[in-house]
């Protein structure tokens, strides 16, 4: 209809707008933190020099930059299984010939509408008041641990709450799947002789592996960057025992001792993790959805 | 094969029941103890109220600036939802319209992006915000989230767009309309499924971050319904019938907004996983 270059002009008056907010609060801060991360910067002064690699070289002895990425490793694995097991069973379930599946399906996604740093604070009343209480009247001894202050039992109250925040979003991406899977085909198989397990093994779970995808994408990306469910519950405490990754550069960038070359160091290394990682799951689950 | 039928029905029904307890346990919990003394809460959690009582509410209310902290809330979704809906429909629409090198590139500029996370660029962010004065400003938040959300929405609205007929647009230029009036008089109406996912996911977005703000906003006056949430947290270390009423304060905006449009939203959350 129009030239190349006319269609290139009207393009980019309609872009335009867009372009100019992404570039300036996503694109550019993404190249001017590997920028800094080359710099000793401290965030206040005028002047800073350029100093290479020296910032990765400390961190690279950083004890606790890496105990926080061990954590964030470990945090990543249990909450990707965790919310998505449970999510898949509540969403086959629900589907299940229920007839009330609307009223489930809604209630279980009340937790996701309210920010985990209220449903976190509402988590420490249970788990500083409520638990206590239950341990002492109803019996329940084993409840009667120090779930925020101790260590080994901080991580599991982290990855309790974190699901109950997480679980409804995942439910609804499964369930919406569980929908997709055309009836016609189940009945044959059952006709077939299959039994039920065998019915949700062989036809529904190939049916829903685009579901999979986008699901394990998000768990991956979002918990690689938890930071209000640790922040409201526990800080990163006792001491830094559950720091995330974010929480650490938080910390380094905005708290005490402020050093932005060395922070932005860290964040170019999360950068990396993520980009990569979330990169290599999507190839990887394509070609699986496509062999499939 | 009835029987069993029945069977395994109340067999589901009891686990998600069971579930469903546990899920609401803690809403329920807080929402319960807000009503009563500090006193009566810390004798027993799970007892009712002996009578419901306000006066947390009250204390709350006005200890966490709760009208402004909802005015601001409100401010920032709304400036960061309306402008990335404009501009992202704007841009979808031509850039699943133009079929040029230049379209490509800018398309895959904005793709990219969805991959960066957030805490790797907060601090540089946080000193372009500074720069631009814009820390301590709710217009200025609005328009960070505008910049950080753009991209998902185009991916939305250009996926959308190229399920609309060409022609439609080929005979209103034939008409004499200008490509301004064709968006907003034929395109933008058409596209009105993906702005309602568009609006609802981002709505809640901004609505529950809390970083960006925390990072952004040091001004009381200008505290999100969150920020203040936190602070008054951290003031009131052990009154839990002050805490847990601002908890409450602080979910009834989103709660309400739920029960109201659950449909919509429901189907806008599903929807805009799955296409983006």
């Amino acid at each position: 209809m129009f030239s190349k270059q006319k269609e290139n002009r009207i393009l980019l008056v309609y872009v335009l707008p867009a372009l100019i907010v992404y570039l300036l609060f996503k694109l550019y801060p993404a190249i001017l933190g590997f920028y800094y991360s080359l710099t000793d910067w401290n965030g206040i002064d005028q002047s800073y020099e350029m100093i290479g690699w020296a910032n990765f070289k400390e961190i690279f002895e950083d004890v606790y930059f890496w105990e926080s990425i061990q954590f964030t490793f470990k945090y990543v694995v249990v909450i990707l299984v965790v919310s998505n097991v449970l999510a898949l069973l509540l969403a086959v379930l629900i589907e299940s010939r229920l007839k009330a599946r609307g009223l489930f399906r809604t209630l279980f996604y009340m937790p996701n509408m309210i920010s985990m740093i209220i449903g976190g604070y509402m988590w420490v009343f249970i788990f500083t008041r409520v638990i206590y209480y239950l341990a002492d009247n109803w019996g329940l001894a084993f409840l009667d641990q120090s779930w925020i202050g101790d260590p080994r039992y901080s991580f599991v109250a982290i990855i309790i709450v974190s699901s109950w925040g997480t679980v409804g979003y995942l439910m609804l991406i499964y369930m919406a799947a569980l929908q997709g899977v055309p009836l016609q085909l189940k009945e044959a198989a059952v006709l077939d002789g299959a039994n039920s397990w065998n019915v949700f093994r062989n036809v529904t779970f190939p049916m829903i592996q685009h579901a999979f995808t986008i699901c394990i994408f998000w768990s991956l990306s979002s918990a690689f960057q938890v930071f209000d469910v640790i922040y409201a519950l526990t800080g990163g405490g006792p001491g830094r025992a559950t720091q995330s990754v974010a929480l650490n550069i938080y910390e380094e960038a905005f708290k005490g001792n402020i050093r932005y070359g060395y922070a932005t160091a860290k964040s170019t290394i999360l950068f990396v993790i993520v980009f990569l990682l979330t990169l290599a799951q999507l190839k990887m689950m394509k070609r699986k959805e496509q062999e499939l | 094969m009835r029987i069993k039928q029945k069977a395994g029905n109340i067999l589901v029904y009891s686990i998600l029941i069971l579930l469903l307890i546990y899920w609401l346990f803690p809403l329920f919990i807080a929402i319960l103890n807000s009503f009563k003394t500090n006193g009566e809460l810390l004798t027993n959690v799970l007892s009712l109220p002996k009578e419901l009582q306000f006066e947390n509410y009250t204390r709350t209310f006005e200890k966490m600036n709760y009208a402004r902290s909802l005015m601001n809330t409100v401010i920032v979704a709304s400036i960061g939802v309306s402008l990335m809906i404009f501009f992202s429909a704007m841009a979808g629409w031509r850039l699943a319209r133009t079929k040029t090198k230049l379209s490509t590139f800018i398309f895959g500029l904005f793709v990219f992006s969805m991959l960066v996370p957030f805490s790797s660029i907060m601090i540089p962010l946080y000193k372009i915000m500074l720069l631009f004065n814009m820390n301590n400003s709710l217009m200025g938040l609005g328009l960070v989230y505008t910049g950080l959300g753009v991209s998902m929405a185009i991916f939305l609205y250009h996926g959308f767009v190229k399920s609309i007929p060409k022609e439609i647009e080929e005979s209103a230029l034939m008409d004499g309309c200008r490509p301004f009036q064709i968006f907003i008089y034929i395109i933008f109406p058409l596209l009105k499924p993906v702005t309602v996912t568009v609006c609802i996911t981002n709505v809640l977005w901004i609505w529950n971050d809390f970083l960006l703000p925390l990072i952004a906003i040091s001004d009381n006056e200008k505290y999100t319904l969150l920020l203040s949430t936190n602070t008054l947290f951290g003031q009131y270390s052990s009154d839990w019938g002050a805490i847990l009423s601002a908890l409450i304060l602080a979910a009834i905006p989103v709660i309400v907004f739920y029960v109201i449009f659950q449909k919509s939203i429901l189907k806008g959350i599903a929807e805009g996983a799955t296409k983006g």
